[in-house]
């Protein structure tokens, strides 16, 4: 397709005159028939790429995406802009409405699936009488984060691209380091993809670390950041319960507007949520990672990370959202000492000794049905002809990894020099000069008025609206 | 909707408290009454909601998880205000019985729930949400929006009623149509309703935000908006021929019985007996007879007595003269004296009286 043509395309259905770094690129490989792997930052639009060669090349898109509240907010983000022809195919929906969603594949153009769906006999056959103009995997770095241990059905992926008949296949993510990348071309057998890599570096940001001496002088210091720096913010936490502790703890403390997102919230509550937040009715957001995946809101000017993330790429990943109107952000990951421990008690979690891989393959050839978590994740290993040795080294190898993330997560906590540096030669990028508005050394205050940071005074809490005066807002004109 | 049961997953707690509500001094079977509230429509489940007076709690808690109730069951015992007293019975202690009345006085207490047998609250509910956006972003002339719920069947059936009923006053007149309908509530009622709604620049207030609002436990709120649904499908079975009730219509249930054992009931009305239905619709016999007592148990005007016979009535009523606490008679004790009689005519007999007892 020429140039000018996908120009005016993007003008006429989107809006805009420019397309964002990498979007071209990506499509014009993808219209000439080329598996694209691509990084680009987050905020880029990332969805944009597939709507857009979905609306060019005939039959169905398919997004695979690892979490149930990411595709419900796609789905209504995609239905917002106007594209009527989208369904999520989520557990969360009873059987008559996975049946109508296959049945009816033919009058839809986006699907999105989970790969645990995607693998499901009556969802495959359907989707292979179907004409695929495109897969998509999002947020393909969840293939070698969450691989091996969380999901192995992400482990399956290659084997369904082949049973759909080799697509077109178009793998996005912010945020890939080369071993990554190369993980997820050897996952999905795709090693003649295209790359198209954008640094994850995001200038606009600016970079801290606080250490503090134990959790209460931490809540204190969350306190005062969230009272200190413009709103609004994200807080991000390891655990659900800490969230609505926190948020609860907030709210009562501060005066501010502020609610807890997490994943145990119903679909009903975190769509309120959401748009609460993209409304500007909440100063601060207190939530696991589950929230903004889906969410593009551009003027969030602080993100504070209360417990340390998995690893730097989750961390870029999360700090990403933060300002994505190119205006000045703050980045603070608060960090008291053991914090780590948490994070390999997380990782435990999902270890298993190898007399406990021994046993559950005992349970296996035995017929029994697994019962734990970890049962399930191996269970996938025993249909698929693995050995307890084989098994074992997968797990082994696995936690290295982690240790090693770990490892390189606390080199940015602890770093004397400059933290961007030591981003960028994780993700094997070159690293820009150190200036004032890069980000925070070692012993260093923040420069809150430097960056334009500094909050202005508060918004005051809004009284109660008489339930006649909302009904006359909701359904009078003029009102 | 699995909604709700996400939520009370982390709530387990909150919940106990309603639960408390549901046992007596009597032990009682904590598993049947998980059955009642989660809408299990076997005979064995419907006859334990008649015997404990919850047929009106049926499927109120539609979707909650086992291990939420066990939880829950098990705190109120960690509590001291349940004990054991059979394997598989609870009954309240002393403590409880107090704890009970002084919840009863504080808690939120639903007043319409019986309205979860005569609609599909919670599918007409969740049509609603999306209706209400619908109109209210309209009115707004407001075509690019986040809609509440992203399940297509919703959003079909939605579309479909908003083409038949868009009209320059539709906004106009679902205004008048809720205020009308919360005028007959209370204000805590109408302020929990109108601050859940989502439409036009107003995403709506979640169950805890609501809950600190008006200075309660997120569960009552979650209670308030069930007893609310159930008071709008009531209101608007009252005044039908609006944009709501027409969009309430194919969520409403003729009668609580379930469609197959209604329509046995009728073919026996016609006066097939019971064998010649059974070999007719290709049904077991037994099939057709938890069908029978089904209906009996939901159906007060099903004539028990004539299906009985008058000598069975006697003959059943003589074995359980000197009892008169109908849920402790067994089976065992008219087999001792009428080995013949089939399980079916002691339970039929059994919910006849319990009908008449109430």
């Amino acid at each position: 397709m020429q140039r000018e043509a996908l120009y005016q395309l993007l003008k006429n259905k989107y809006g805009f005159d420019e397309f964002r770094p990498g979007q071209y690129q990506v499509i014009s490989d993808l219209l000439a028939g080329q598996d694209v792997l691509a990084v680009l930052p987050t905020g880029t639009g990332k969805s944009l790429i597939y709507q857009l060669v979905g609306s060019l090349v005939p039959g169905l898109v398919i997004v695979v995406s690892p979490l149930i509240s990411l595709m419900q907010d796609q789905v209504a983000r995609l239905n917002y802009q106007g594209e009527k022809q989208v369904a999520a195919l989520t557990s969360q929906l009873d059987y008559g409405s996975r049946q109508s969603i296959l049945t009816h594949l033919t009058q839809l153009k986006f699907l999105f699936i989970s790969p645990e769906m995607l693998k499901q006999p009556p969802v495959l056959t359907a989707l292979k009488a179907t004409t695929i103009s495109l897969l998509v995997i999002d947020e393909a770095h969840c293939i070698s984060t969450w691989g091996p241990d969380f999901r192995p059905d992400y482990l399956s992926l290659g084997a369904l691209k082949q049973a759909l008949g080799e697509p077109l296949t178009l793998m996005l993510t912010a945020t890939a380091t080369d071993k990554v990348r190369q993980d997820i071309l050897t996952q999905l057998q795709v090693p003649a993809a295209q790359q198209v890599i954008y640094s994850v570096n995001r200038p606009n940001i600016y970079l801290a670390v606080e250490q503090v001496a134990s959790e209460a002088d931490k809540r204190t210091r969350l306190q005062q950041l969230v009272l200190a720096v413009q709103r609004p913010s994200i807080v991000y936490f390891s655990s659900k319960r800490q969230t609505d502790l926190i948020a609860e703890w907030l709210r009562t403390t501060t005066n501010l507007r502020v609610a807890a997102y997490h994943a145990g919230l119903s679909a009903e509550d975190r769509f309120k949520i959401q748009q609460q937040f993209m409304a500007g009715d909440l100063d601060v957001i207190c939530a696991t990672s589950a929230f903004g995946m889906g969410i593009n809101k551009a003027d969030i000017r602080q993100v504070i990370h209360y417990h340390l993330p998995n690893n730097l790429a989750d961390y870029v990943q999360e700090i990403g959202r933060a300002g994505r109107d190119g205006e000045p952000a703050l980045a603070v990951l608060l960090y008291a000492p053991g914090d780590e421990q948490l994070v390999r008690n997380l990782n435990d979690l999902t270890m298993a000794s190898p007399i406990e891989i021994r046993r559950d393959q005992q349970r296996f050839q035995q017929e029994q049905a697994p019962g734990t978590d970890l049962s399930a994740v191996l269970q996938y290993y025993w249909t698929h002809g693995y050995s307890v040795e084989q098994v074992t080294a997968q797990f082994e190898k696995r936690q290295r990894a982690k240790e090693t993330e770990l490892a390189q997560l606390l080199t940015y906590i602890q770093t004397k020099t400059c933290r961007r540096a030591v981003l960028m030669t994780y993700f094997n990028e070159a690293a820009p000069a150190h200036t004032p508005h890069c980000c925070q050394l070692a012993g260093e205050p923040l420069p809150l008025d430097k960056l334009g940071l500094t909050a202005s005074a508060k918004t005051p809490q809004a009284a109660t609206t008489p339930w006649q005066q909302i009904l006359a807002q909701l359904f009078l004109q003029n009102s | 909707m699995l909604n709700e049961l996400n939520s009370l997953k982390e709530g387990a707690g909150l919940f106990a408290d309603y639960l408390l509500l549901l046992f007596t001094t009597a032990p009682r079977r904590p598993k049947a009454l998980f059955n009642v509230l989660r809408g299990k429509r076997t005979v064995s489940t419907l006859f334990a909601g008649l015997t404990t007076g919850t047929l009106s709690l049926l499927d109120s808690w539609h979707g909650v998880a086992l291990p939420t109730f066990e939880a829950a069951t098990q705190q109120l015992v960690t509590a001291g205000w349940l004990v054991t007293t059979d394997p598989g019975y609870l009954k309240l202690t002393p403590a409880g019985e107090q704890h009970q009345q002084q919840l009863m006085t504080t808690l939120y207490l639903p007043t319409a729930w019986e309205g979860f047998q005569s609609a599909d609250v919670r599918q007409f509910t969740a049509t609603s949400q999306l209706a209400l956006q619908v109109v209210s972003e309209a009115v707004h002339q407001q075509r690019r929006y986040y809609p509440i719920t992203t399940d297509r069947r919703i959003q079909r059936t939605v579309k479909q009623w908003f083409r038949q009923w868009q009209r320059p006053t539709l906004g106009q007149q679902i205004y008048q149509e809720l205020t009308s309908f919360l005028q007959t509530q209370s204000s805590e009622l109408a302020t929990v309703f109108s601050q859940s709604l989502t439409g036009f620049n107003f995403p709506g207030q979640t169950d805890q935000q609501l809950a600190a609002q008006v200075d309660r436990q997120p569960i009552e709120i979650l209670v308030m908006r069930k007893d609310l649904s159930c008071h709008w499908v009531a209101w608007l079975k009252e005044n039908p021929g609006t944009p709501l009730a027409a969009l309430l219509q194919p969520y409403l249930k003729p009668n609580p019985v379930s469609s197959s054992a209604w329509q046995t009931y009728q073919d026996y009305k016609t006066g097939e007996s019971l064998a010649q239905i059974s070999q007719r619709r290709r049904l077991k016999l037994s099939t057709v007879r938890e069908h029978l007592l089904e209906v009996a148990i939901l159906w007060p005007d099903f004539p028990a007595a004539e299906l009985l016979t008058p000598t069975r009535v006697t003959q059943l009523a003589a074995i359980f003269a000197d009892n008169p606490v109908i849920e402790t008679w067994r089976f065992q004790t008219v087999q001792a004296v009428l080995p013949e009689m089939d399980f079916f005519w002691f339970r039929l007999y059994q919910i006849m009286r319990c009908h008449d007892a109430a």
